[in-house]
């Protein structure tokens, strides 16, 4: 109540601001870096299924599509690891892991499901990485205090994905 | 003696966030103990607000930190001295939740 009546007041007089500063652009933390490849996962998965249903020669052309999705996946898959792994290092901190104790054996979860889904063509494996993912960033915005909410993604796969509510 | 204050920057994060408000009154340098969060004026970066890692009674600063890895801080720019003090936090009003 305190904020709203300071926040309407802020479009009337300009408050002094401090600045919590930090050395590089920090506070730009957002999961969906992770979510986003970890949904190219699944759906590089269905191309190399759809690719492979679909009959006809085996040839040069065929190779040279099913690897570039390969490519994709191993590449995919990586970049949201390593997304998680920057979300983790920089911004949680200790009063985060008090708060939500099952958060390392997500983070860890992740990072070895991540791993699966590069080693396997396992569809499964790899939705299971995306809701992993999608806890790790309901999370992240619970830390924030920041709703989220469950919906589809606009794009095939159309996987629910965690969206925060701003 | 008292002021509200606008918080733009995480490297306070999680106890103070972005756009939070803070009430900061002016208290004696004496009544200044580790574990406060501070506003302070620096000659570089303006108007800072960081918390108290140490005080130095003796020579009359605070060495100020951030809870981020990445804060700047008493680490980059060194202890800041009791003149530069504008005051003490005594309450957050937080954005959200």
């Amino acid at each position: 109540m305190l904020y709203s009546f300071l926040k309407a007041l802020e479009n009337r007089i300009k408050f002094e601001e401090a600045k919590a500063h930090c050395d590089i652009p920090c506070g730009i933390y957002d999961p969906i870096t992770a979510q986003i490849p970890a949904l190219t996962v699944v759906r590089m998965l269905d191309l190399m299924a759809d690719l492979e249903n679909k009959g006809g020669e085996k040839g040069k052309e065929f190779h040279n599509t099913f690897s570039r999705y390969v490519t994709v996946k191993e590449e995919h898959a990586e970049k949201a690891k390593h997304e998680i792994r920057v979300i983790w290092g920089d911004y949680i901190k200790a009063q985060h892991v008090e708060q939500y104790p099952e958060l390392p054996a997500l983070t860890h979860k992740i990072m070895q499901a991540g791993s699966k889904v590069r080693q396997t063509t396992d569809r499964q494996a790899a939705v299971d990485f995306v809701e992993a993912i999608n806890q790790f960033a309901e999370i992240f915005w619970a830390t924030k205090n920041v709703k989220t909410k469950r919906a589809k993604a606009p794009y095939a796969p159309a996987l629910e994905m965690v969206y925060p509510e701003l | 003696m008292c002021r509200v204050i606008k918080v733009t920057g995480d490297s306070l994060s999680p106890i103070i966030e972005e756009g939070d408000f803070v009430l900061v009154l002016k208290i004696p340098f004496f009544f200044l103990h580790r574990g406060d969060i501070i506003v302070f004026r620096h000659n570089t970066y303006g108007l800072m607000i960081k918390m108290v890692e140490a005080v130095s009674r003796d020579e009359g600063t605070v060495f100020v930190i951030g809870t981020h890895p990445f804060s700047t801080d008493s680490r980059s720019f060194g202890p800041v001295p009791k003149r530069n003090i504008i005051g003490k936090v005594i309450l957050r009003i937080r954005g959200r939740g």
